[in-house]
Order: structure tokens, then sequence, then C-alpha cells
């Protein structure tokens, strides 16, 4: 196996030549070993996953630009006679380069940084689970700061809003230990719409998603942030914040179509049993 | 500035006429009296005396001509106010509101010394007349602060009869702008904020990086514990500083510069705005300066007091107006700072360092210092030293000389036991390296470093532990927070030395400690954070012993932890005046009138009244 990878290895060599040529140079980085090839600006990581090496990350998305504030995706960078520790999740790719993720020092710094991090928050399940796929037991650390239901403030929430949301409604509070992601003033924030993006990028589990059936409002906690629900037409169960829901009709106005409107306003299972009877299959449908 | 009768100056030609203009204006009988108003000696009161001077000299009356001046920082804070009058340069130091009529009447218009009034050499007991017989100047040499205390700081006039503009010109009429970086090589300059860059490499960079508008920084946002010597440079010699951006802009290819200043210096920030408006009207800033082509605008930015807003990424995105936090730097900020586009920052003292490098030639610059740190550096003198204050000495100087000969020594005869350097992330180095040379690379190799300047100095009543405290304390508030080994890992080491100091300290604390310096220094994303746990590091590394006494033995060797020493009474010396009786808050102390006092160790709190009650000090530390 070893053998092929360096033949690989050497083919690309031999290509990323041909490619400077071009006048496109395809860097190559070489990650315990294994070489590849990656796009010019490319992160290490990105590299590391295309070579099928594993790097531990907490406060890295694909779809939100990275921050390297966990500090857990150290990895070893070759710098000829001395190593230097780089963040995987953001490192550009701008010539060949050697790193090394399973080096003893590159082990440690993770290790280190994992541990105060589960210092921080010792109860969150999440961080264990990932802790222990690093070989992590446990860490030497007390608990000397406090977070706010196990936050590790990765910041994911805060980038995921501002970026890809566009609303920016929570942002970080405080300095140093004080520091936690809030709404402005620690009030609920009439720029939240309730799209629960914060809720799905936290990983662990900070942030939660409550529905209130009975005021049919959407609270983002622990932000304290509500916004109305929509509720199915048909059966009454809720769909998504009325917010975010004006946000999707604004964006596909072009098709505006009254039926793509009627459709927004039924939850999954009713849209479903609709098209079915449209499909005159409503018989075949009920009977499953 | 149309008072002055100056139009806008379109050549080097124009500069020079005037510059000639205002030294013939001068008339050499005019005699004048320099007030230092620097942040030492105003706090001293300096500015009244000032206005003081001023009302003496109009009431002088039209046969002799004075001249009262408010200048900048001289550097001997611990002697303020200082009065120079010229001519003579007669140096008088802690001066104080009634002194005035009589330096007015004796000195001014006598002619006559006032010997009462000048820096006497405590070794000695000899006067010094003139500022350069006085040991505190002999070694120093000043570049940075050469017009520190000879010009009106809000006179631009002042500036450029002293030759300032003079490398604009230069460098305007007859330098490309890969001359000037050559000449910057030449000089070896490197960066005076702590990192210790070279400047021309980073100009090149800059240059060279694609991309556009470029935008040139400098940064006044000194925010070490200690230090002030940007400080006096923006309130002494604005100008300076204006000069060096604008050579540095035309080396880079910038048009638009910012000053970034914390807003904790409020007369910087109204110096530099004059400086600036003065500059402008001059035609000095702005479209077809002195007649060429070039282009440039300098804003002044006020920053919120974050120690970490020091640090060029976070001070970047403080200027965007975003949270004043750094970034990683894989990608230089030479090539995308400041709104995503090349922009180069550097320092206050690198910027005012500049005129003197090209009017000189980098040659001149080159030959002073050491082999890789060339030219002076500032430092603020504080701590348990006689001479506190602000001085510049060549690089290569020892630290021995700074503290004894510069310093003056200890304060109270009392034995030195460490320097710090660097501001908060450097480290304390010890008496066996006092003959180490003061350069970037010397300082970095015995743990600590140059930083921006600061040199803290601590005599042997000084507990290491407790500084190492006080600084991990300082950067532990100041953290930005963003980064988990910065966030937490500093908190730890707090956690561990709070333990320590408090006598419950447990054996392994010292290894625990340097395996979170380790975390730090390897993981943390900016320079605060990698640096931070410099002061630990190199208090283990030189006063282990101190830690050790500490965790095992529960003692504090220089007696300042509470609880790790106990206060007795030396019944010698006791005078059972009762004092400490009467004032101690637990009823510890017994004793009658006549016999000597005792404190009974069960009841004692240990809150140290009677130490600091005691007239004869008989209350002692043991």
């Amino acid at each position: 196996m070893y053998a092929l990878r360096n033949m690989l290895g050497k083919m690309s060599l031999h290509r990323s030549v041909k490619g400077i040529r071009k006048g496109k140079p395809v860097p190559i980085v070489t990650i315990d070993g294994c070489k590849v090839r990656v796009k010019k600006d490319a992160t290490v990581l990105d590299a590391a996953k295309k070579a099928g090496i594993w790097i531990p990350t907490l406060c890295y998305h694909p779809a939100i630009s990275p921050d390297a504030v966990c500090r857990l995706c150290m990895v070893e960078l070759d710098r000829g006679d001395w190593r230097q520790l780089i963040t995987a999740c953001n490192y550009p790719v701008r010539r060949d380069i050697v790193v090394y993720v399973s080096s003893e020092g590159a082990k440690q710094a993770r290790r280190g940084v994992m541990e105060l991090l589960l210092a921080r928050a010792p109860e969150s399940q999440e961080l264990k689970a990932l802790a222990e796929r690093m070989g992590v037991k446990e860490t030497r650390y007390p608990n000397v700061t406090e977070s706010q239901r196990n936050c590790i403030l990765c910041g994911l929430c805060v980038r995921i809003c501002e970026e890809i949301i566009g609303q920016a409604a929570i942002g970080f509070a405080g300095r140093g230990v004080d520091r936690a992601v809030a709404a402005p003033f620690r009030q609920p924030s009439d720029d939240c719409i309730g799209c629960g993006a914060c809720a799905a990028v936290c990983p662990v589990g900070t942030i939660k998603v409550r529905i209130h059936q009975d005021q049919q409002e959407v609270e983002i906690s622990p932000f304290k942030s509500r916004s109305k629900l929509l509720v199915c037409e048909k059966c009454g169960a809720p769909i998504i914040s009325t917010q975010v829901s004006e946000r999707v009709l604004g964006k596909v106005e072009t098709m505006s179509s009254e039926e793509f409107r009627q459709c927004i306003r039924l939850c999954p299972k009713c849209r479903k049993l609709q098209t079915a009877v449209r499909l005159q299959a409503a018989t075949v449908y009920k009977k499953e | 500035m149309t008072v002055l009768g100056l139009r806008q100056l379109n050549s080097l030609a124009d500069l020079e006429r005037i510059r000639a203009e205002l030294l013939s204006r001068r008339d050499p009988s005019t005699k004048s009296v320099h007030v230092c108003t620097g942040p030492g000696c105003a706090a001293k009161g300096s500015p009244k005396l000032y206005e003081l001077f001023c009302e003496a000299a109009k009431q002088a009356g039209s046969e002799v001509q004075v001249q009262a001046k408010a200048v900048g920082c001289h550097g001997l804070c611990e002697c303020g106010p200082i009065v120079l009058v010229q001519p003579g340069n007669i140096f008088y130091q802690r001066v104080e509101e009634p002194d005035v009529a009589e330096i007015f009447r004796e000195t001014v218009l006598g002619g006559r010394v006032v010997k009462r009034l000048l820096y006497e050499n405590p070794a000695t007991g000899e006067k010094a007349e003139t500022a350069d017989k006085i040991p505190f100047y002999k070694l120093q040499k000043r570049i940075a602060l050469a017009y520190n205390g000879l010009i009106d700081p809000t006179k631009i006039t002042d500036y450029i009869a002293q030759g300032g503009y003079r490398g604009l010109g230069k460098v305007l009429s007859s330098m490309t702008s890969e001359e000037v970086i050559s000449e910057v090589e030449l000089a070896g300059l490197r960066g005076r904020g702590g990192g210790g860059f070279p400047t021309a490499r980073k100009w090149r960079s800059c240059r060279e990086a694609d991309g556009s508008p470029k935008y040139v920084i400098c940064n006044g946002d000194e925010g070490d514990p200690g230090a002030f010597m940007d400080r006096a440079i923006m309130e002494g010699n604005p100008h300076s500083i204006i000069e060096g951006m604008l050579i540095g802009a035309y080396a880079i290819g910038s048009e638009q510069g910012y000053i970034y200043v914390r807003n904790e210096y409020p007369l910087s920030v109204e110096r530099l705005k004059e400086a600036i408006e003065q500059a402008k009207e001059l035609g000095l800033l702005g479209e077809n300066i002195l007649g060429s082509s070039f282009f440039f605008d300098i804003r002044i930015n006020r920053g919120g007091g974050a120690f970490v807003c020091g640090e060029s990424t976070a001070l970047m995105a403080s200027l965007e107006g975003r949270p004043g936090e750094p970034r990683a730097k894989y990608v230089h900020t030479v090539e995308s700072g400041f709104r995503g586009r090349p922009s180069n920052l550097n320092n206050v003292e690198t910027w005012a360092n500049v005129p003197h490098i090209i009017n000189g030639g980098g040659q001149w610059f080159a030959g002073i210092g050491t082999e890789k740190s060339k030219g002076t550096k500032v430092f603020s003198l504080v701590g348990n030293v006689v001479n506190t204050g602000l001085v510049e000495v060549p690089m290569g100087i020892t630290l021995r000389r700074m503290i004894d000969e510069i310093g003056g020594g200890i304060q109270d005869g009392k034995r030195f036991k460490a320097v710090q350097t660097g501001g908060p992330s450097g480290g304390c180095i010890p008496t066996e390296h006092l003959d180490t040379r003061v350069d970037f690379d010397e300082l970095t190799k015995l743990g600590s470093m140059m930083g921006s300047g600061g040199m803290i100095v601590m005599d042997e009543d000084t507990c290491m532990v407790k500084v190492a405290k006080y600084f991990t304390n300082f950067l532990q508030k100041e953290s930005c927070g963003k980064c988990t080994p910065c966030r937490e890992g500093l908190s730890q080491m707090l956690y561990i030395l709070d333990r320590i100091t408090d006598g419950e300290g447990q054996v392994g604390d010292i290894e625990r400690l340097e395996d979170l310096s380790e975390i730090l220094e390897g993981t943390a994303l900016c320079a605060l954070g990698k640096t931070a746990a410099n002061p630990v590091i190199s208090t283990i590394r030189y006063f282990r012993d101190e830690y050790d006494a500490h965790i095992l033995d529960r003692r504090c060797p220089a007696k300042e932890c509470r609880g790790l020493f106990r206060y007795e009474i030396d019944p010698e010396a006791c005078k059972a005046c009762g004092i400490c009786l009467k004032n101690c808050p637990a009823d510890a102390i017994t004793g009658e009138k006549k016999v000597p006092h005792v404190i009974d160790q069960k009841k004692c709190t240990l809150c140290g009244t009677c130490w600091e009650k005691c007239p004869f000090t008989a209350v002692l530390k043991v």
C-alpha cells in the first residue's frame, strides 16, 4: 500500500511540474508520508481529508470560513531544521510542504488543548466522545473557568449567523474568561429569525431549539430570542419560524407561483399527502 | 499657519528657504525657558510652571526678549518637573511654583545659576549645571528622542527649524522608493514594537504585494504596564512620526495612513491631530507633497484600551470597526491586512527613527549598536531604581550599566534581584546575567525579550512568584478569550500560582506550570498567548528555589506573600511606645510600659498593621 502511495506521489509530482508550465502550480502536501495534491490555497485539513487522515476539529465547518480558535487541529509543519505547530483548518498550502499529524509533538499539543477544553466543559458528552477518539481519557486540570452549558466558545454559531444566515444576531460578549456568546445586551434579539442554524452547528449541544407549542413560538436557547412559528394549515404541526419562511419565499420570488406558497404552508407530511392526492394515488398511500 | 506667514511649500527649495528664514528670525539674544510637560513632569504640576513662566516673560518688558516653551519629555522623570534655560542649557530639576520667580530673576535676567535647583550626584555630591554632566544622560544616545525637550510639539515651525521634513524632501526630490528601502535595509532597522522584524524587509514585501490601496499604519497602542516610550514621542515630537510615515508610504506606494492611539492618551491624540493639521496646511500632507506627484493622508483612530490591540492583526480588526481580536498570520498583513489589503504596520518608535536614517544615512545608523541590532532603543526604566525615567541607549549596552550608571542603582541601598524586560510577556533576568548586552537576540536567549522597551527593576524584597502571578493575572485579564490555550491555559496557570502564593502549593505544581507554558507557547493563536508564559518560565528558570520555598517549606523568602512569614517584635529595638498595641485589630500584641511588646502568633492575623505603624522598625518579618 505504502509503495503504491509513493508511486502515486511520484506521478503526481511529475504532473505538478507539467502544471507549473501551464501557469497553475499544484502544491504537494506530504502528510505523515502520504503525498496528496491540492489546489493552491487549499488548507492542510483539505489535504488531510484527501489523504484519508483524520484530524480532530471542533470550530471547523466546511460551510464556514475557518477561524482556528479551538486550536484542536494542531499539526506539525516541517521547517527544515525545526518543526512549527500550525492549525490544519486554516493553514493555506502555497507550495510543497511536509506535515506530521501523528508525530509526538502534534499529538502532545492536541492532547494539551483537549485537556483544557475538558476542564472547561467537563459534562459535555460530545466533547468526551471526541476526546476518547483522540485517545485522551481524562484531564489533568481542575475546572476553573465557568462555561455556559458546556460552551467551548468555538464561535461556529456566531460565524454561521453572520456568514451564512446574514443576520449577525449573536456575537461575543465580554473578554477573556468572561467571554460568552450572546445577543446584544444579553436581551432577546429582534435580528434572530429563529432559523436554528446556530443550534445545528453547535458541536457540544449548548444551543438548543425549543418549541413552545402553546404559544406557537420557537425559542433559541440560551439567547431567549423567540419567533412565531408557521403551523401547518391542515394539521397544525409547527413547521418553521415565520421569519424563515418569509425569507425563503423572498428568495424564490422569481418563480412565485401561488402553488409554491401553498406548499410551504403545509408540513412535510401533509405536503406528501397533498402530492399523493394530486397523483390520484391517495388510496395507495393510505393503505401503506 | 498664516499667522506665521508661511505659505504652502511647493518644493524642497521652499522648505529650505523657510528653514533659513525661521533660523534667521531667531534673535540670538532671546532667552528661552523650556518647561518639560511630559507625563511625569505634568503629573508633578509642570503646566502651572509653564503658565507662570509665560506670565513672567510677558511682564519682562521690551528690553529683554524672553520666550517660554512647553516641551516634551526629557527623560529624567524621577527629578521632575524639569526646566531648561537657554542660553547655557542650564538644567533645573524638582522645580516648584515658588522657584519660578527666582529662576526668572537670577538665571533668565541675571545670567546666574540657582545652585539649589541643580542636579546633585548622590555619589560625589557634585552639582551638574547642564544635562550632559548628569550621569543619567552621559551614556545615552538620543535619536528617536533627539528633539524631545528642544522643540515645542505644537509648532511645526520648531520642527522644521531643527531640520525636520528634510528627510522627506530628500526622499521626494532625489530617491526612488527602492533606494529608500535599501537605505533602511543598510541601517539594519528592526521593529521597535517588540518583534524586532527587519523593517526594510517588511516594507519591501508590502511594496511587492498585489492589491491596492496599500495602507501604512502606526501602532501607538502602548499598553505595557509602566511603559511610556511611545507616549513621550507622540506628545513630545509628533512630526517625527508623521515624517517617518510619509517616507515609509513613499517607499511602499501607499496613499493612506492610520495612527492607532489608545484612548487613554488624550494628549497624544491632541498633539498628533494638531501636527497633522499643521502639516496639511503647509502641504506636507495631502496632494502634491512638496510639489511632487506623491499623495498621502493620515487619519487618527483611537483604541478602546485593550492590551491585545497592540497585536497587529487585532489592531487592524479594531481599525476596521470589529472587535479587537487577532487572527492567524499564516497570510501576512503585508499581503492582506487592513480591509484585506496590503498593510504595513510599524511602531511609533520605528517610524520616529526613519527620518534620522534618511538624513544621517543608513551607514551612520548601522554604526551604532551590535551586529544584529542596530541603532538605539528607548526604555522606560522603572521600578526600584533611583533614577526612574525614559532612557535611549545604543543597542549593546549591558543591563548592569543601564541599571547602575543610568539608573543610579537600587533605591534605599538595597540589593538588586531581577530586571523584567519586554513588558508583561517578557521575562525576569537575574543578577548573574546583568552583563548581558541589551539587544533583540541576547534578551531572547535569556528567556526574556526586548518587547517595546519596558524595564522594571526589582530589589531583594520582591517575591518572584508574586511577580509571575502579577503578570499572569494581567495577561489573563487582557486575553481576548478567542483561543482555547490562552483563555483556559492562563486561567489554569493563575489558579496554580494563586495556590502557591497562598501557601497551598503542591509538589508537582512547578511541572504543571511548565506543561501549561509549553501548551501556550506551541498552540496559542497570537503573540500575546505564545509569550504569555514567559514571566512564569523565566522565574522558574532563575528562581526555582523561591518556588520550592513556597511549596515545600510554606515560606516566602522575600516575605511578600501573606501567610508565608510571621511578624515578630525585636525586643532590642522596641521602645515599648504602645503604637502597635493600640493599632492591632486582633489584640494580638501584649506589653507594658518600658517592657518590649510581644506578638501572640496564635491571635495574629498577619494584617501587617504593626509593621506599618512601628516608628522604630522594631516589627520584623521573619
